[in-house]
């Protein structure tokens, strides 16, 4: 038995950021990982993504070079080499925190854990299997994709947000079932590289849940990029066909048979809550097998924290992050709690999106008046000169106080535009002071300065009366 | 469409209200105009009624709360709006969950998350670093009244919040653990509405001003004559000596102008207040409570004993106005009968002075050289030595007692 003051299950970015702020505090730590180090966001999600999309994005660039009069041939793709730059990129970031755990004298086991009755852990690794009796747990167990009825994911076929990541090739035809950001940010990125993309959305809208005005944005450059969009759709079952895949899809107009190469299945995450014999914890798992947690990440078991995806909504790294630092600085007796203003989300499509605080909908709901200031990016200087005046930007405050109570982007760069916004709605700044604030030209976050100078009335670079 | 009601601005420059009591719950029908809740402020309670009509959906505060100007307390599902018979469950997490997950309809989704116990999303203007550090000083930040700029907490309102520990509800939210296991017999009583704000002008009183006191004995047997002849004259009020106090009270305020002033500790400077508003202390069933009876000398004996009346009859049903308790610029607490033979009162900050008026006892008193029977009453006056010496004390009593001793006096003061 073994009686670390800390055990952390799971090495996410929620897992790794506890163990290492509990270090830090004084705390003796083991992490239990199951998978790799660094969890879904490091090894098949935000980061690999991220480095796919960069790419693609420059093929995207190279092929519309010719408008800058330079002119490139002979773009090709190499999948796999791709695929090992990602790999390397993924490697330095994950080797960074193993290089933290040492240093902080964190133990990592490889192995899965459950409970085995209150404040009990054991851990089943290759070598059989390690009880502990933690001071404290924190289960950092993240979230994993669903699957719909008809489609099993099968790493060949039928692929999951992991397995695109990890393709050999691109492939010619792609099927994206869910139009939500993780099927838009990779089916952008595929087409970029040179799939044909179809998405199947089940509701009215890509994107659902994001501010209607910021997914048009989205929406639009679909369409210029020829993706076809089918929404209020349902992909029904497939089958294989002698030249690759057909997929039933019954539509608004009818059922409609869609040819394809492989199939990315991104209809949403699970937390991962199943087989941790939480029970045993004395831990019922709440609705949507979400564990509840209070201001502090405790949940209701004594020493037992949850934090990230398998604590709630929104299922966001960051969140999980920040929840890690919480927990452990709780563990150690600090005074910490999830007071945040604001959690800001972004979406790595073409252009980006990125948010934060209340939209006028979200406001309004809330029974605050507001006003609302839009900025364009085609009036934007910096904008136009990266060729890149799609989208805009958009700032919304309390009527009277001028209290700026959210900021929402699409557009070029939005997901780096938005922590302005965040502060900003953390500081409990006001129009005048965004307004007011020098931002330096030519520069993209110029546009949140003008759209808060426009909800007073008066920004410089758009005509909005007299 | 939900209606939320955000604790107003009762009276000018009010920055938070304790909810006393709600007279309204959640599910409940609401009509326009009918009461919801009552309110303490600067030591009003005071019954909010609703703006709108409809159906309740929910008290986001509790009794005994301190709520800041601004904060939703209630939310009303307005009558027009679609019908929403129970109350809904409290909408938690304010943060805009957006892109979390792609969210479809039911069938290939996972269900709508679990949303954990989260705290109310009481919005409260606050930097990060500022919230906190108000955790770290154990205090619920919405209590904290802000001072920055659209009410914005800041590090220096924490400061002054821990530093007014009567105001910190914090001890509601972390018991202090007993260091002795209480008696059985021991209750424990929250310090709450009329006798918080008590607690707290009284300890703010005597940490700030250097009190003195001074007592006189005054001759009264022409007041009380005077009194008995007029009694029957100014019905309906009843005819106190309170009235002639407070007339006495006019010319020697003129003379000595410090005594009718007030301590601005923020600037250090002294007010002298134009005009005179003389509060005077009530006993209520909830606590003590000081009405102010403005422009005394604007108005007659027999408008002062009925207004004196009405302020105390409302006091006493504890629902003085804002307005009522608002502007003295000297206090006057009369003890009654069983108040002692004098008294040490504690001055009403931030004014300088404050005249105990006991009891008319017949008592033998030196007439020439006999002993005779007479009305006296003794005066204890409290003065603020900051702003009001020993002997300017001593000398504005003395009039008093002379125009108290020889009622007559105030004929020389008169216009009309």
């Amino acid at each position: 038995m073994t009686s670390p003051d800390v055990l952390v299950i799971g090495a996410g970015p929620g897992g790794y950021v506890a163990a290492i702020r509990a270090a830090q505090l004084g705390k003796s730590v083991t992490v239990v990982e199951k998978g790799e180090i660094g969890g879904v966001c490091l090894n098949v999600g935000c980061i690999p993504s991220k480095a796919i999309i960069t790419a693609s994005a420059l093929v995207s660039r190279m092929r519309q070079a010719d408008r800058y009069g330079i002119s490139v041939t002979g773009v090709a793709v190499d999948m796999a080499k791709l695929v090992a730059w990602k790999d390397s990129v993924v490697k330095r970031l994950t080797g960074g925190i193993g290089t933290l755990f040492g240093k902080h004298t964190i133990r990592v086991v490889a192995g899965t854990a459950r409970f085995t009755g209150p404040g009990k852990v054991a851990v089943k690794t290759a070598a059989g299997e390690e009880a502990f009796s933690p001071g404290a747990t924190i289960v950092a167990t993240g979230s994993r994709p669903v699957e719909i009825p008809g489609f099993s994911f099968d790493g060949e076929r039928i692929l999951s947000s992991t397995d695109a990541l990890a393709l050999s090739a691109v492939p010619k035809r792609l099927l994206v079932i869910g139009g939500g950001y993780i099927g838009l940010e990779l089916g952008i990125a595929l087409h970029g590289l040179g799939s044909e993309v179809t998405v199947v959305e089940l509701t009215d809208s890509i994107l659902p849940g994001t501010d209607p005005e910021l997914s048009a944005v989205v929406h639009r450059t679909l369409k210029k990029k020829k993706v076809r969009v089918l929404l209020g759709a349902k992909a029904l079952g497939w089958k294989e066909t002698p030249g690759g895949l057909s997929v039933e899809v019954e539509t608004k107009k009818g059922r409609e048979e869609i040819a394809c190469d492989k199939v990315l299945l991104t209809v949403g995450r699970r937390p991962n809550s199943e087989g941790l014999g939480l029970d045993l914890a004395g831990l019922p798992v709440g609705p949507g097998g979400f564990i509840a947690i209070d201001a502090h990440c405790r949940t209701g078991a004594e020493g037992v924290f949850a934090i990230g995806d398998v604590a709630g909504q929104p299922m966001l790294a960051h969140k999980a992050s920040r929840e890690g630092i919480i927990a452990a600085e709780v563990i150690a007796g600090r005074p910490s709690a999830r007071d945040w203003a604001a959690i800001p989300a972004v979406i790595f499509t073409d252009p980006e999106i990125a948010s934060v605080g209340l939209t006028e909908a979200e406001a309004a709901a809330k029974g605050i008046e507001t006003v609302t200031g839009k900025f364009p990016f085609g009036a934007n200087g910096r904008a136009l000169t990266l060729d890149a005046g799609e989208g805009f930007a958009k700032v919304v405050a309390e009527k009277g106080s001028g209290v700026v109570l959210g900021v929402h982007l699409v557009g070029p760069e939005a997901a780096e535009l938005v922590s302005e916004g965040a502060l900003a709605v953390e500081m409990g700044a006001t129009l005048e002071d965004l307004a007011l604030t020098i931002h330096p030209h030519p520069t993209l976050p110029e546009t949140i300065m003008e759209a808060a100078e426009a909800a007073l009335g008066h920004a410089i670079h758009i005509y909005t009366g007299k | 469409m939900a209606f939320e009601f955000k604790m107003p601005d009762i009276g000018e420059g009010l920055v938070e209200g304790e909810i006393v009591k709600w007279l309204v719950k959640a599910g409940e029908k609401i009509a326009e105009d009918q009461p919801m809740v009552e309110v303490l402020t600067d030591k009003a309670t005071v019954e909010l009624p609703s703006p709108r009509a409809g159906t309740v959906r929910e008290l986001r505060a509790k009794e005994g709360d301190v709520v800041p100007v601004g904060t939703v307390i209630i939310v009303i599902d307005e009558a027009g709006g679609a019908a929403k018979p129970a109350p809904e469950p409290t909408k938690p997490a304010p943060e805009p969950a957006k892109p979390a997950a792609p969210k479809g309809p039911p069938p290939r989704e996972p269900a709508p998350p679990a949303e954990p116990p989260r705290e109310p999303p009481a919005r409260v203007l606050a930097t990060p670093a500022v919230r906190k550090y108000a955790r770290e000083r154990g205090v619920e930040i919405a209590a904290i009244a802000g001072t920055g700029p659209q009410g914005r907490v800041t590090r220096e309102d924490v400061d002054r919040h821990v530093a007014a520990p009567a105001t910190a509800p914090a001890a509601a939210t972390t018991p202090a653990p007993h260091a002795v296991a209480p008696l059985a017999e021991d209750r424990r009583v929250p310090l709450r509405g009329l006798r918080r704000l008590i607690s707290q002008s009284m300890a703010r009183s005597k940490r700030t001003a250097a009190h003195f006191t001074i007592v006189e004995e005054a001759f009264v047997d022409e007041l009380v004559r005077l009194r008995e002849k007029l009694r029957d004259e100014v019905e309906p009020a009843r005819l106190s000596y309170l009235p002639f106090v407070m007339k006495a009270l006019v010319p020697a305020l003129r003379e000595f102008p410090y005594l009718n002033s007030s301590m601005d500790d923020a600037s250090n400077e002294i007010v002298l207040h134009g005009g005179i508003h003389l509060g005077f202390a009530v006993d209520t069933a909830a606590g003590l409570t000081v009405p102010v009876v403005h422009d005394v000398p604007g108005k007659t004996i027999p408008e002062l004993a009925a207004e004196i009346e009405a302020l105390a009859d409302r006091a006493r049903a504890g629902r003085a106005t804002p307005e009522d308790l608002r502007g003295g610029t000297f206090t006057i607490t009369s003890t009654g009968p069983e108040g002692g033979l004098h008294a040490t009162p504690v001055i009403n900050h931030p004014e300088v002075a404050i005249l105990g008026v006991h009891a008319i006892r017949r008592k033998p008193v030196v007439r020439g050289d006999e002993i005779a029977i007479g009305h006296v009453m003794h005066l204890s006056l409290s003065l603020d030595h900051r702003v009001v010496d020993g002997m300017t004390g001593a000398r504005f009593l003395t009039r008093v007692v002379r125009l108290l001793e020889e009622p007559g006096r105030l004929l020389l003061g008169m216009k009309q």
